[in-house]
């Protein structure tokens, strides 16, 4: 118990500015808290570990925009856009897609409301084991997800937890969607849809409130199998991303962007991918684990990182040329994906090569229990 | 304790350019110019009224940043510690207010006809007029890609300078030339560039000159654009490029920035300055800059 107190008590920027929407909740609309860095409205994506990773902020800052690359197949960009579209609707948010009709919203994570008490009962025990590290340097980093088992109820929630199991129930939705089709795709293939979005998205932003928070969301951008070929010639894409980003800057506290892009048809070596990232504020790199030849796939370890984070830049920071007091550093971070607590970015480590030998015979009994106990 | 806002190594290098000479500045993603635009700005427009050099007018056309972005970032110019610089507790809030009244005041220069900005993001393609809380700072919006109309709206807040001596400072040009497709090319460009030096003393540009973008040139984009920067390189006087440290991140560094071409003043020719000199930098969270040798 003692080891919890410490924590709420301990007065971190994060904690001390989180506790500033409190008294300011008359002004910042619900879901944005001011980041500890230079107090701008931030608000989450959804997933914790990657609100941690914006460069200090604790959070996406609002006016700012994140391309979300990713190799391969898979869909882990799309994961990511559901808790972030997820976290938007739960908070009241407007949440503007394009590319999907109306039944992508069948597809949104589940809100975890049960099954609060044995996580914090984990996390006691973690709490204890942690007492050795440095208490105060902890929590510093894990204050969004510390403090909102402790405050629960009284404080509006910054970042929700969300099951992907489960499927979003409209009595948690309280904002709204806002959907636009790309159209038909081989009938007309010269037509973008780009130019009417953002007029859309800009004629919705005019007629809410001022305080009323739009999340912007472009699933697969120029994946062939949403947009028309047309989509793909730089005049397009690139004053799409141009638009956006001007949009962004008109409404600097109130529109957030998140677009994922197929990289394999588009990759990073050209000079149009470039573009599009220097358009956006944010660029964040997901390898999936096929892709990588050197990682060694070891049955039973712990790491089973599904896949590579490379963060190529982050909002804000990068624009003003640095600025966040030496702890970015270019480092790997591994991503992992599970249907209880979403997608979770942890620093990447290879195991050292001599320890699999030794370690192969005896840990199989013991992690098959360990695993029973995770869940 | 105020801290210098212009770093002392490159002070020789941020000094009123010659006549007629054509200032480079290359980014990459990672390592954006901004900063160097601001310290540029800075040194032009720091004298005020009745000091030597105050007779100097800016016009800046920016493709990727609003008026807002160049605004605050002058504003915060000045950096000294603030007693309170935990801005958990403050929220940024009440030490940007004492930063702006030291820094450069980009508004109150408008008003003087010392400033004038031109916003090439918020409606270049989609022809909306801006905001009408940009309108009453004077400042313009390109409606329109076509490089007549850039060179006109120029050309137009040129003669908004009351100033007698000028100086063009564009950021991002190439924003324009990738995303126009066929209308706008690189040789039109450069000779938009050439017909709005005359009118100037000098001129800035920042260019972006990622790998993907110079040496690959495989697709038109990308052939325009080498030739653009690889144009323009070759016609500037001195070009500072940025660039991420080689060897990976570090703590205290940002980046590279390497100089080239005359440095320390008109008239002077040493021999090291043909091959360039490199500093690294690092820009700390309030925005300022420190530049300092390899091996300091």
């Amino acid at each position: 118990m003692s080891f919890r107190k410490r924590n709420v008590v301990i007065g971190t920027p994060s904690t001390a500015a989180s506790s500033l929407p409190a008294r300011q909740d008359k002004t910042l609309a619900p879901g944005v808290r001011p980041s500890p860095l230079d107090g701008r409205p931030t608000t989450s994506t959804g997933t914790p570990s990657l609100d941690q990773l914006l460069a200090g902020h604790n959070g996406f800052p609002l006016g700012t925009s994140l391309l979300i690359q990713e190799a391969g197949a898979t869909d882990f960009g799309g994961t990511l856009l559901r808790y972030f579209a997820a976290e938007g609707l739960v908070q009241g948010h407007h949440v503007h897609l394009l590319g999907y009709g109306d039944a992508w919203r069948r597809e949104l994570p589940g809100l975890d409301t049960g099954g609060k008490t044995s996580r914090m009962a984990r996390k006691e025990t973690a709490a204890d084991d942690k007492m050795k590290i440095a208490w105060r340097y902890e929590a510093l980093g894990n204050a969004s997800s510390r403090t909102t088992p402790s405050r629960g109820q009284g404080e509006a929630q910054f970042c929700h937890s969300f099951d992907l199991a489960k499927r979003l129930e409209s009595s948690h939705i309280q904002g709204k969607l806002y959907t636009t089709q790309v159209g038909d795709a081989w009938a007309r293939p010269e037509r973008t849809p780009f130019k009417d979005f953002l007029a859309g998205v800009a004629a919705a932003v005019k007629t809410t409130p001022p305080n009323t928070i739009h999340r912007i969301i472009v699933p697969g951008l120029l994946s062939p199998a949403l947009y028309p070929s047309a989509a793909c010639r730089p005049q397009e894409v690139l004053q799409f991303l141009h638009g956006l980003r001007a949009l962004l800057r008109r409404h600097p506290s109130q529109i957030t962007a998140l677009v994922t892009l197929p990289v394999s048809l588009f990759p990073r070596s050209t000079g149009l991918n470039r573009w599009m990232e220097l358009l956006s504020d944010g660029v964040l790199e997901l390898i999936p684990l096929q892709h990588q030849s050197q990682m060694a796939l070891e049955p039973g370890k712990e790491n089973k990182s599904q896949g590579l984070l490379r963060a190529h830049s982050l909002p804000v920071f990068h624009e003003k040329g640095g600025g966040l007091e030496g702890s970015w550093s270019r480092e790997d971070l591994s991503f992992k994906l599970s249907a209880s607590s979403g997608l979770v970015i942890t620093p990447y480590s290879l195991p050292p090569v001599g320890e699999e030998e030794n370690a192969s015979a005896t840990p199989k009994a013991t992690e098959g229990k360990k695993d029973a106990l995770e869940f | 304790m105020s801290t210098t806002k212009i770093p002392p190594l490159l002070e020789p290098y941020l000094s009123l350019p010659p006549e007629a000479s054509l200032i480079l500045l290359t980014s990459v993603l990672g390592a954006s110019s901004n900063w160097l635009v601001l310290r540029h700005l800075y040194s032009y427009l720091r004298a005020s009224a009745g000091e030597k050099g105050a007779d100097v007018g800016v016009v800046l056309v920016s493709f990727m940043g609003d008026g807002a972005f160049w605004r605050e970032g002058a504003g915060r110019l000045v950096s000294f510690t603030h007693p309170d610089n935990n801005p958990g507790l403050c929220g940024g809030g009440s030490s940007r207010l004492i930063m702006s009244t030291k820094g450069l005041d980009l508004d109150a220069m408008g008003r003087n006809g010392r400033f004038a900005f031109v916003d090439g993001l918020s409606g270049l393609f989609t022809g909306r007029a801006a905001d009408a809380a940009g309108v009453d700072r004077g400042s313009r919006t390109l409606r329109s890609s076509e490089t007549d109309h850039v060179r006109s709206e120029v050309e137009a807040a040129l003669a908004d300078l009351r100033t007698g001596t000028k100086v063009l400072v564009i950021d991002q040009l190439d924003v324009l030339l990738a995303a126009s497709g066929e209308d706008v090319t690189s040789t039109g460009l450069a000779a938009m560039l050439l017909s709005l030096r005359e009118r100037v003393r000098a001129t800035l540009l920042t260019l972006s000159a990622d790998d993907p973008l110079l040496h690959a040139q495989a697709t038109t984009l990308e052939r325009e654009h080498a030739a653009l920067v690889l144009g323009q390189a070759h016609a500037a006087g001195r070009v500072m490029s940025l660039r991420m440290l080689d060897t990976g991140t570090a703590r205290d560094v940002s980046g590279v920035v390497r100089i080239t071409g005359e440095g320390h003043g008109e008239g002077k020719e040493e021999e090291e300055e043909e091959e360039g000199r490199e500093y690294l930098y690092f820009v700390a969270g309030d925005g300022s800059v420190k530049v300092f040798e390899r091996g300091t």
